[in-house]
């Protein structure tokens, strides 16, 4: 029916309109009948309907708009203020927060500039997260690759699993694995002894090259999958078609394979820099004071000195360099708002495939455009020498051999990669049972003692609580507004959809940092007000629910917009009113999004440490927050156990949704 | 059991495109009506008002006398079967087939239970109950969706193109069960399909829809063999069509030049002298001329235009009717040749240019491509409708 294309699909682009044309047409045709209370008057129906489209808004808009818009204006507002030292502030008009971060000395040598302390630092962040990024891709790139080409199913979902579960699991949790490797005494100074590498016992950490190799350990799952999508889309008779053609492997990969993962590429890239660029635990647990990153430097304004604008004033220079990111990254590669809500399918799939919807036509753009900087310093053409030489080495041999070196090749870095991954929290695990006072590895015997410890402490119990409450009443409120507002724009057209859809999916761009400040400045203006949400768990609940919404938001948003519309008509056809047909038809054909969506927020939340400890005020206690405060201390094996539990739950809820949504990572 | 009656019905989309303009029908209780036309024309969204899920934007619809216009789909008591049939694939058939009762609150769990079983066998599917959607057949998807519409007892049926996606077998042994079942209820049925050929088979009526609007409605038979526009002839199955302009009315025939030849036709009211008008003539209307006479003729004059009129008074009508009617005749070659089963297809090329389209018995001729024949169109064959 080409005349009855509609016009208002248009309004909802990329929030959830219907996809396909004959689609689009049936869905926004109903829309009208679809939630609107029953009335025989016309322009009542039509009245009911326009209301009804902005009752179920509201709800999310509330959360969105007045509890995480107005906190980050607010943090603008509040970076002019004065401090007063002291933990005060007062209202007023001072642009010394930003000079003060923005310092520059001047010296008498070249450059004759010098930046500030800040400056440095931020520098530093950038120059961590760009580090973090390139390694990612160095060492995920073949992974990713040998992922999507292998062809045992089993070993596959093996891999992919051991590498989501790490995802997921706390970054404390992470980085204190990597602090009982690294330590002096630590796993890595004790084999070197004992190999004879190392003279005596060498501590790795606090440093930056500990510092990276945590970042990296941290990042790299996200850069595998996203990689991985990417690759396992790439039609694997075009690999076949360019060996016909005669191109050897070294020039299929160059000509076919990495020209058609440059968006995977592109995405994967952006998306470590952004997370590490916002990183606070690990420059935190693993740096040393010269590594304190913007993040871990905006903490400590906040926590330690109190100093509110200041902290203000930095969080909104590292905002900047998130969005100044973001915008070259747009200009460059033309990715759009819409993909960018792409680089949030972590959730849908592990971190994956948010490149599919860039356009090809400005990658191209860009990847000539290396193209010709590379080859005016002969770059390529040092690229095409090396290229032949290996395709003429590796043709010499016969193929059967040749198949069977590069294999093995390629399994041991597999191999040693997937060590890198699993054995950090394998560690952990075999430590917790040790039977000793100290961490030690290997373990001197099996011990269930630091368990029972673990369950034996009051205040190991509280956190465990607090996390769960915590976790579970954030999943609820992430998923009734993610769900509230994928409902409303999937089935009313709103002006400013788009916008909307944007700030559905913009909680999770921000570094988590700054939504912590943000909140925390908020809830204590709100104080003043009466509303005591600083140092609650609910304050904690609320900066969850809204930070982690983008999840459920963008699962559900997929559900409602894969629904053939034609099965709600036909139960409004057998009798069903509009909510009965929701209850009956629509909800069950989503269930497994809806569930989702909550268990991703709910497992994010739980594993979650800078925001809790930021609105915690030293009042709330939960495992992440527990295990880093321990870790500033002494490192008793009680945390290991509490890990191991940590863990365990995390791989319950992992596995628990890729039950639900069948297989939810391929 | 009751009728429909659309009154003015008319739909403008937010857009301003006005899908359908003005259309009018009283359907009787218990008839079979078909909304037939091509894509876009505004049939489904037509059929898309009596169910509700479009309200129009002027007009006014009745079912069973009550006035339904802006009543919700749930309030309406039509069953409807889909195109892509729609069986909630969360639920076995039993759970589909009872939803209905289940939403209208009135029935209890046995009545359901029976009534389940009362369609499953009406649909010559008893037993599948516990099965899901995706466990049946297309053709059983279909019977199914069908025995879920009509459970809940509504006062009307209606189908949205429910054969579309079925293959061609399969679609017309669905066409015979639904027409069987569709009597054996007694209930009336809307049915909207672009395909023609569904169309004059099944339905008690039929209504030609174009741009909006219905072209023609009407018994199958009336509406082939008379269409009352171009549209329609052209629409619903094959038609030979002449455009010119009416230069004499006598006798009771018209005369009609065309560029390139001139046809007599049996003169219909309201046409007159210099209106612009189309020759319709269904291919099976058009006769051959017998071997030997043709090829006498194809010596006697090389232009058939030039014969047309000296012919009709030397050939009487074949059918041998009191009053000799007048013919046209052409004289051309057989370009193309292909069996239809029970009947033979001739595309034939007139000496003026002209290509015909001739259905024949099968087994009548063993004329084929390259032969030059005859061809003689009688007057009554014809069907004149303006421009």
């Amino acid at each position: 029916m080409t005349n009855r294309t509609d016009t208002s699909s248009e309004t909802g682009t990329g929030t959830g309109a219907a996809t396909t044309a004959d689609a689009a047409t049936t869905a926004s045709d109903t829309e009208a009948s679809t939630a609107e209370p029953s009335s025989s008057d016309e322009s009542g129906r039509a009245g009911l309907k326009s209301r009804a489209k902005w009752y179920v808004l509201s709800y999310p808009l509330f959360w969105l708009v007045a509890v995480f818009f107005v906190p980050l204006c607010m943090l603008v507002v509040f970076s002019f203020w004065e401090n007063i030292p002291g933990g005060q502030y007062q209202i007023g008009f001072t642009l010394e927060n930003y000079a003060r971060f923005l310092d520059i000395g001047f010296t008498s040598t070249w450059p004759f500039i010098e930046p500030g302390l800040y400056l440095g630092q931020l520098w530093l962040t950038v120059e961590l997260a760009l580090v973090t990024a390139g390694l990612s891709l160095l060492l995920g790139y073949p992974m990713a690759y040998y992922l999507a080409r292998m062809n045992r199913p089993w070993l596959r979902s093996v891999l992919l699993i051991t590498i989501i579960s790490s995802l997921w699991v706390t970054y404390v949790i992470r980085a204190y694995a990597w602090q009982v490797i690294l330590a002096s005494g630590g796993i890595l100074s004790s084999v070197g002894t004992a190999l004879g590498f190392l003279a005596e016992p060498q501590s790795f950490y606090p440093g930056y090259w500990g510092l990276v190799v945590g970042m990296v350990y941290v990042f790299l799952p996200f850069m595998i999958l996203t990689l991985y999508s990417s690759l396992r889309n790439l039609d694997g008779e075009l690999l076949e078609a360019s060996k016909n053609l005669g191109a050897g492997p070294a020039k299929t990969f160059r000509r076919v394979t990495l020209p058609l993962s440059k968006n995977g590429v592109m995405s994967g890239t952006a998306l470590v820099f952004i997370l590490a660029l916002g990183s606070y635990v690990l420059p935190r647990l693993l740096g040393s004071p010269g590594q304190r990153t913007l993040p871990v430097l905006i903490e400590q304004q906040i926590m330690s000195e109190s100093n509110y604008p200041f902290g203000a004033a930095m969080s909104i220079g590292l905002i900047v360099v998130v969005l100044v990111f973001l915008w070259v990254l747009i200009r460059v590669t033309n990715v759009t708002t819409a993909s960018l809500g792409g680089t949030e399918e972590i959730a849908t799939d592990g971190g994956s495939q948010p490149a599919r919807s860039s356009a090809p036509g400005p990658l191209t753009r860009f990847r000539s455009g290396l193209g010709t900087a590379a080859a005016t310093v002969g770059l390529t053409a040092a690229g095409n020498r090396l290229g032949s030489a290996l395709d003429s080495l590796v043709t010499r041999i016969d193929a059967n051999t040749r198949e069977s070196i590069i294999w093995v090749a390629f399994r041991t870095y597999v191999a040693a990669v997937m060590v890198y991954i699993a054995l950090p929290l394998a560690i952990i695990i075999a430590v917790s049972f040790t039977p000793e006072e100290f961490l030690t590895f290997p373990p001197g015997g099996f011990s269930l003692q630091w368990y029972a410890e673990f369950f034996g402490t009051e205040a190991w119990r509280t956190a465990l609580l607090n996390s769960l409450t915590i976790a579970g009443a954030a999943a609820l409120l992430s998923t009734t507004i993610g769900g509230g507002l994928a409902f409303a724009l999937d089935r009313f057209d709103y002006r400013w959809g788009t916008i909307y859809g944007t700030l559905g999916v913009l909680p999770i761009l921000l570094p988590p940092v700054i939504i912590g400040v943000a909140f925390l400045v908020f809830f204590l203006e709100l104080e003043i007000g009466g509303f005591a949400l600083a140092g609650s768990r609910l304050g904690i609940i609320i900066a969850h629910g809204i930070f982690y919404a983008p999840f459920p938001f963008i699962l559900i948003s997929q559900g409602l917009d894969e629904i053939d519309r034609t099965y709600e008509e036909a139960a409004m056809n057998l009798g069903a009113s509009s909510l009965r047909t929701i209850r009956t038809i629509t909800y069950p054909l989503i269930r497994a999004n809806v569930v989702s969506g909550a268990l991703f927020a709910f497992i994010l939340s739980l594993n979650e440490y800078i925001i809790s400890w930021l609105l915690s005020l030293f009042l709330v206690q939960t495992i992440p927050i527990q295990i880093f405060n321990q870790l500033r201390y002494s490192y008793p094996p009680t945390i290991a156990a509490a890990s191991v539990v940590f863990i365990f739950l995390t791989v319950v809820v992992m596995t628990a949704i890729d039950r639900l949504s069948g297989g939810i990572w391929e | 059991m009751s009728g429909i009656s659309l009154a003015g019905v008319t739909k403008r989309y937010p857009g301003g495109v006005l899908a359908v303009k003005g259309v009018d029908i009283d359907i009787e209780s218990g008839e079979f009506v078909t909304l037939v036309g091509p894509s876009g024309c505004g049939k489904t969204t037509t059929l898309r008002t009596i169910a509700g899920f479009e309200t129009p934007t002027d007009g006014n619809i009745r079912i069973d006398d009550e006035n339904v216009t802006d009543a919700p789909p749930y309030e309406r008591d039509t069953g409807m079967v889909f195109q892509d049939f729609a069986l909630f694939p969360h639920m076995t058939i039993h759970e589909n087939i009872a939803y209905g009762m289940e939403a209208a609150g009135e029935y209890t769990d046995e009545e359901i239970d029976a009534r389940v079983e009362e369609m499953l066998e009406l649909v010559e599917l008893p037993g599948v109950g516990d099965r899901t959607p995706d466990q049946l057949s297309g053709g059983q998807q279909q019977r199914i969706a069908l025995a879920r519409a009509l459970a809940p007892r509504p006062k009307a049926l209606l189908l949205d193109e429910p054969l579309a996606s079925l293959d061609k077998q399969l679609r017309e042994q669905m066409q015979v069960e639904l027409r069987r079942i569709q009597q054996e209820i007694g209930i009336t049925t809307v049915f909207v399909t672009h395909n023609q050929e569904e169309a004059l088979t099944m339905s008690d009526r039929l209504a030609v829809m174009n741009d909006g609007k219905f072209e023609q409605v009407g018994p199958p038979e009336d509406v082939y063999n008379d269409p009352d526009s171009r549209f329609v002839a052209d629409f619903l199955g094959t038609a030979n069509i002449f455009d010119g302009s009416v230069t004499a009315i006598e006798d009771g025939y018209a005369t009609v030049e065309c560029a390139d030849v001139t046809v007599q036709a049996t003169a219909q009211n309201g046409i007159s002298t210099g209106d612009d008008v189309s020759v319709i003539v269904r291919p099976e209307r058009i006769r051959f001329a017998a071997a030997s006479e043709s090829d006498a003729d194809a010596d006697a004059t090389a232009n058939a235009t030039a014969n047309a009129s000296a012919s009709s008074s030397t050939n009487p009508s074949a059918d041998g009717g009191t009053q000799p009617a007048p013919e046209t005749v052409f004289k051309g070659e057989i370009t193309f040749k292909r069996h239809l089963g029970s009947s033979v297809e001739f595309r034939v090329e007139t000496d003026a240019g002209r290509e015909l389209v001739v259905v024949r018995r099968s087994g009548l001729d063993e004329r084929g491509p390259g032969d030059r024949v005859t061809v003689s169109i009688g007057a009554a064959d014809c069907r004149l409708v303006e421009e």
